[in-house]
């Protein structure tokens, strides 16, 4: 299932590419699966066709889709990339500063641990308790 | 038409009376039959209806409906005995006006109570849903009835142009309706992405493809008897007018008791899945619904959604594709009336 925001800050061709790159990373869609076309996920979602296209392009430049005219996107065969040196520190200072945001949205110390243990369980494939 | 014969026009006041009476009804009852929360074409709360500006606000409209109907009436029975029953179709005319007239200000009312709709959006990503009942081939049986009824009177020798005419604007009405089916299945945008509302609108949809198709082969066969009969082919059109009557009371009834997007609808198996039951109404901003009818929504992708106002769903008037829908109905009528002016003035330049 992809979920966007309309009303959120985040552009709306961002968040469906995180999206679909959340469901490619889970292993939801196997190595040659077709993804719904631009025309009918644009569709679904009730946004501009360009939006969904701009966020095909975004995930097939990362290797994840390969786009045939007329024929949607295919899920490619994927290698797990070299990580850079500051790899780790890209993903580091987001995670912190969300983290930071849900305390002071009110989120308790303790549900924002839980919940970053359940995520980094589904990653490592153990089922939650 | 005054050279028919009294029960044709018998026939014709009462079929038109049936329609304004059924039109009365359905603006009657529609404002209760759509989600919860979107109310003569406005998204508010959802217990607004039954709060009492809500219950004021109905009731306000129901009184203004009975009076400009009763105007629409008497102008009806005033212009049928001055006019002749040729009158009635314009008597229908004034009724439907004077009704979204009543629609409109009632619409005005609920405006200052809007509150913005949802801006989720969720999307299924597996699976595919067929809509269509037997598919296509089912679909290209009304074309395959209109080649074989063209093909029957060019053998025998009886086409004539008033025929051709008649059997190219009826094709051209199949290939409307036909667009419509195909929209159906692959232009509706889906309110719900899943779970127990996502099943009933599924049913909907089918149901409404199912509606489509059966008017498609209702086009069909009308036109084929009209054709095929030899004789008084007028009388044989009159003859189905209150058929098609029937068809469309059956068709509101129907879509009446499913409710907007199949929403009054048994879930069957899956009503023991936990909904996520909060109404999210029809996930379509206000602002783009001219006059509370028509859609008008550019970064909409959707050529049809969930009418605001009535059953069933409506064009997104900001795509091309629903104006070449709606040029394909409006011509199907303009094609006599055209061949009928060609003729004219071959005839004159003679």
């Amino acid at each position: 299932m992809l979920r966007i925001d309309l009303a959120s800050r985040v552009p709306v061709y961002e968040q469906i590419a995180n999206g679909l790159r959340a469901e490619l990373v889970s292993g939801k869609f196997s190595p040659g699966a077709k993804l719904p076309t631009v025309r009918i996920l644009a569709i679904k979602l009730g946004v501009h066709y360009n939006t969904v296209a701009e966020a095909y392009r975004q995930l097939a430049n990362e290797g994840w889709l390969e786009l045939k005219r007329h024929h949607g996107a295919l899920v490619r065969e994927r290698d797990r990339p070299q990580a850079g040196p500051d790899a780790m520190e890209r993903f580091s200072r987001p995670l912190r500063e969300l983290v930071a945001k849900g305390l002071a949205d009110g989120l308790s110390p303790r549900s924002l641990a839980r919940e970053m243990t359940e995520t980094a369980r589904r990653l490592e494939g153990e089922p939650s308790p | 038409m005054n050279h028919l014969p009294i029960y044709v026009h018998l026939v014709i006041a009462v079929t038109i009376g049936g329609i304004a009476i059924l039109n009365a009804a359905l603006f009657w009852f529609i404002p209760c039959l759509t989600r919860r929360d979107l109310y003569f074409a406005v998204t508010v709360p959802p217990g607004f209806r039954d709060q009492s500006q809500g219950v004021s606000i109905l009731r306000r409209y129901r009184i203004e409906l009975i009076l400009l109907s009763v105007l629409a009436l008497v102008a009806f029975v005033a212009g049928i005995a001055r006019f002749g029953v040729g009158f009635a179709r314009g008597g229908l005319l004034i009724q439907v006006v004077a009704s979204f007239i009543a629609f409109y200000r009632a619409r005005l009312r609920v405006l200052p109570y809007a509150v913005p709709p949802t801006m989720i959006r969720e999307a299924e990503l597996h699976g595919h849903n067929r809509i269509i009942p037997g598919g296509w081939m089912a679909a290209s049986g009304p074309f395959i009835l209109l080649v074989v009824c063209a093909a029957y009177l060019w053998f025998h020798g009886r086409e004539s142009s008033a025929r051709s005419v008649y059997l190219i604007s009826t094709a051209g009405i199949l290939v409307a309706l036909t667009l419509l089916l195909y929209g159906l299945a692959h232009w509706v945008r889906p309110v719900y992405a899943g779970g127990p509302e996502r099943a009933r609108e599924l049913k909907f949809r089918r149901t409404v493809s199912a509606i489509t198709l059966a008017a498609e082969y209702y086009v069909t066969l009308q036109a084929s008897w009209i054709v095929l009969v030899p004789r008084r082919g007028d009388l044989a059109a009159v003859g189905l007018l209150p058929l098609a009557f029937v068809f469309v009371l059956v068709v509101i009834v129907v879509l009446a008791r499913l409710g907007q997007g199949g929403s009054r609808m048994p879930a069957g198996d899956h009503a023991r899945i936990a909904s996520s039951a909060v109404p999210i109404g029809d996930r379509t901003p206000d602002r783009y619904w001219r006059l509370g009818i028509f859609y008008f929504n550019p970064d909409d992708s959707a050529v049809l959604v969930e009418k605001r106002f009535g059953l069933g769903y409506s064009l997104n008037f900001a795509r091309p594709t629903a104006w070449i829908i709606v040029l394909l109905v409006l011509m199907a009528p303009l094609i006599p009336v055209l061949a009928h002016l060609t003729q004219f003035l071959h005839t004159t330049q003679r």
